[in-house]
């Protein structure tokens, strides 16, 4: 009996050492984050032509709103029943949604308005404005003619030799120039060269990343889509400044009592225009005529009044260079 | 041993010696060689009969340690399978929670600074929710902590976001909407990878469990076969050797364990497929509906952000159309849904349909206070009651689940116990069935 004992014995053990099936499980991966390449900034696209500036010549005397000539580009528009304008929404005085109202507004609506009052006689109800981001532009310009294309950008847009070749501008409607934001204790930066090392932010596919790397190669570019994600990644201390058109700053500057755009006179001429399809010379020419128009009856420098000079000082509207196709 | 071998010196034998053959060596019957202890106790037929004693007593205790292994596995499996479910869906409802917060802050977006108090006490609510299961969660499952912990970091840089872009949009400053964008990017591109992550590593373990709730039957099987081999066989010799048909103890033995092999083997079939019911209908209902309101909430985000996007949110609006069709799909199982998630559904798509025609048709303005308004047959009343018919029905499905899967097993564990003391018993009726033979060799 005693090796009986034993044989329970060791089986109590065995049956102890095998009941309790108990699993444990891997620990749950974590996703795998594909980090893209950092983006080197592409070399800017040569600025070759002799006049960047020159736009289509108006034809004699705006046409009388619904009026519209047959066939033409702004018959179209009316056709459609409202201008659809591309804009930017967070660019506070030029064109920003009004958090309290949800109304967009500033200097570029204006601009859009004008347009569609020429049109239809009012703006209300006849303007459809479209949020779209710097590198979205050109793209939405160039896109095929159908209804509800974006028919003009608004979008403080520089006009250059190389975005001619891809679509068409206004007259200049501002003379912006590009100018850096940095913390408002950082008194010592005096330009862009002091900033060597450390990184700027500019908006992707604009023209003032293309200054930036041409001011200073040595500063780091950091890129957001729109000129607000710049201003979020300055807040949040993950670039030192901000460079930008004089317009833009001045609106960040407002949101931010920590910021201050440098004094130093602009290190580059940014020429805003209205942006079209290349292919219609027609509209071109119309918003020239109801660009001249503002300028002319004072409309032009009352928005000026309301949305730039509080922050840039006094300014008065930049003369229209005609001449292209001419 | 045998009796010769402790015979005293033969002086006064009463038997003759054997008498050899002539020519033929004696065989001396002594000095024996002396066998080893062990060797000889097994010697001869009372021998063979020890042997019988023990391999059988040894098999019967085995095959109660095998029964006992096979329940606690089944039972230990179908736990493991309710602790899973039960954690799938904790990281289900945090999921929800989590996108049903960011509709709240992208539609509040739409607001503007003036956020509606009860869709912000909903976007409170949620994310208080999420950060609660978050650590019940890491606490039922310690596999899942590193993630969560991971998930819990993301979060805080989306709440963090969130208040800034509340602080900004209370002061009217436009930087308000770029700090929700960043915030709904944060929660799309980190927080979202690491959930799904969760629920994947969540559903594997819970397929492994149910697959693993048929396998005690193994066990029961091959102990209980091997055991009443052994049994069978020594009832055939017993019955061979002592010309006495049936030995009763040992044939009882056998009983017994036929016995738990039939009603242990049925407990174990029978939770074993009353589990597959579970998980081909409780489970797969609560895991589609689940599914179904997480696409929903998506579904409403992506509503927002195409008003948001004023004109070019064709991207989001085919978003929309995918998550709907998510949510269509899942609601079109029976069991998924109730009469009442699927009407509610159906007028929420009715209102987003409206809103879209609104837009498209450039009236903006008119699109968005269908979007933000809380009125009857507005987007935001039909969601609403859409989640709550839709919420209800979830937790009904997923209670049904845990009952359902904790009733499955619930006399395995009392088997699990029975098991060795069976096998005790076994092994006892076997050793006394046999030693009744032994006693007569003595």
């Amino acid at each position: 009996m005693n090796k009986t004992r034993l044989i329970a014995g060791s089986l109590a053990l065995l049956f102890a050492a095998t009941a309790c099936g108990s699993s444990s499980y891997d620990a749950t991966p974590l996703p795998v984050k594909e980090t893209p390449p950092a983006a080197k900034p592409a070399a800017p696209p040569a600025q070759d032509c002799a006049n960047p500036l020159q736009s289509y010549r108006p034809d004699g005397p705006l046409p009388l709103p619904n009026q519209m000539p047959a066939g033409s580009t702004m018959a179209r528009i009316h056709s459609y029943g409202r201008l659809v304008a591309g804009v930017s929404a967070d660019s506070l005085n030029l064109g920003s949604r009004n958090p309290i109202t949800g109304v967009i507004e500033g200097f570029d609506i204006d601009m859009i308005n004008a347009v569609a009052a020429a049109i239809f006689g009012t703006a209300k109800g006849h303007v459809e404005l479209r949020v779209i981001s710097s590198p979205q532009r050109l793209p939405v310009l160039k896109a095929p003619r159908q209804p509800g294309a974006v028919d003009i950008v608004a979008r403080n847009m520089t006009i250059n030799c190389a975005r001619w070749k891809e679509i068409a501008f206004s007259a200049e409607y501002y003379h912006s120039g590009q100018k850096l934001l940095v913390q408002s204790n950082m008194t010592r930066v005096k330009s862009l060269a002091d900033l060597s090392g450390q990184k700027v932010c500019a908006p992707a596919g604009s023209t003032s990343l293309e200054n930036l790397i041409k001011a200073n190669p040595k500063v780091i570019p950091v890129t957001a889509d729109t000129d607000t994600g710049c201003l979020v990644l300055f807040q949040q201390a993950k670039v030192v400044g901000i460079t930008g058109d004089d317009t833009v700053l001045a609106g960040e500057a407002a949101q931010d009592p920590y910021a201050m755009v440098i004094k130093a006179p602009p290190f580059s001429a940014e020429p805003y225009g209205l942006g079209m399809n290349s292919g219609e010379v027609d509209f071109v020419k119309f918003v020239n005529g109801v660009l001249e128009k503002m300028k002319a009856d004072g409309s032009w420098q009352q928005s000026y009044k309301t949305w730039l000079e509080p922050a840039l000082g006094k300014a008065v509207p930049p003369q229209p260079l005609y001449g292209r196709g001419d | 041993m045998t009796q010769t071998a402790s015979a005293p010196p033969a002086t006064r034998s009463r038997t003759v010696p054997p008498v050899a053959a002539p020519g033929a060596p004696t065989l001396p019957a002594f000095p024996q060689q002396p066998k080893g202890r062990i060797a000889s106790w097994f010697e001869g037929t009372p021998g063979r009969m020890r042997a019988f004693l023990i391999v059988a007593a040894l098999v019967s205790v085995v095959f109660g340690l095998a029964a006992a292994q096979g329940f606690n596995e089944s039972d230990g499996a179908l736990q493991r399978a309710e602790a899973n479910t039960a954690q799938l869906v904790r990281i289900q409802a945090i999921h929800t929670n989590l996108v049903s917060a960011n509709a709240d802050a992208t539609n509040a977006f739409l607001v503007g600074g003036l956020e509606p108090p009860a869709q912000r006490q909903h976007f409170t609510d949620s994310m208080t929710t999420a950060a609660k299961l978050i650590s019940e969660a890491a606490t039922a499952q310690p596999a899942d902590q590193k993630a969560l912990g991971e998930l819990n970091v993301t979060l805080l840089t989306y709440q963090g976001l969130i208040e800034q872009a509340r602080a900004n949009n209370r002061q009217g400053l436009p930087l308000g909407s770029q700090y929700l964008k960043d915030a709904s990017a944060t929660l799309q591109d980190d927080s979202l990878p690491v959930l799904n992550e969760l629920v994947k590593a969540n559903q594997a373990r819970v397929d492994t469990e149910f697959d693993g709730i048929g396998r005690g039957m193994i066990w029961l099987i091959v102990g209980g076969l091997v055991a009443l081999a052994v049994l069978g066989l020594s009832l055939f010799w017993l019955a061979k050797r002592t010309h006495r048909y049936v030995n009763v103890p040992v044939a009882a033995a056998a009983v017994l364990v036929l016995l738990t092999m039939a009603i242990g083997g049925g407990q174990l079939a029978g939770a074993s497929s009353s589990a597959k019911d579970t998980r081909n209908i409780s489970y797969a209902d609560t895991l589609a509906l689940s599914q179904a309101r997480i696409a929903a909430y998506d579904a409403k985000s992506n509503e927002s952000l195409t008003l948001i996007a004023r004109g070019s949110g064709t991207a989001f609006e085919e978003a929309w159309k995918e998550s709907a069709a998510i949510v269509d799909q899942r609601l079109a199982r029976g069991g998924s849904t109730s009469p009442a998630a699927a009407r509610q559904w159906n007028a929420y798509k009715t209102a987003h349909a409206k809103i879209r025609l609104l837009d498209d048709d450039g009236k903006w303005d008119d699109a968005v206070d269908l979007a933000i308004g809380t009125g009857a047959s507005t987007s935001n009343s039909a969601f609403t009651a859409f989640d709550k018919a839709s919420g209800d029905r979830l937790n009904d499905l997923s209670d049904a689940t845990q009952w359902e899967l904790g009733s499955a097993g619930a006399n395995l564990g009392l088997l699990g116990w029975l098991g060795l003391p069976i096998g005790i018993v076994a092994a006892l009726l076997a050793a006394w069935g046999i030693s009744q033979r032994l006693e007569e060799y003595r």
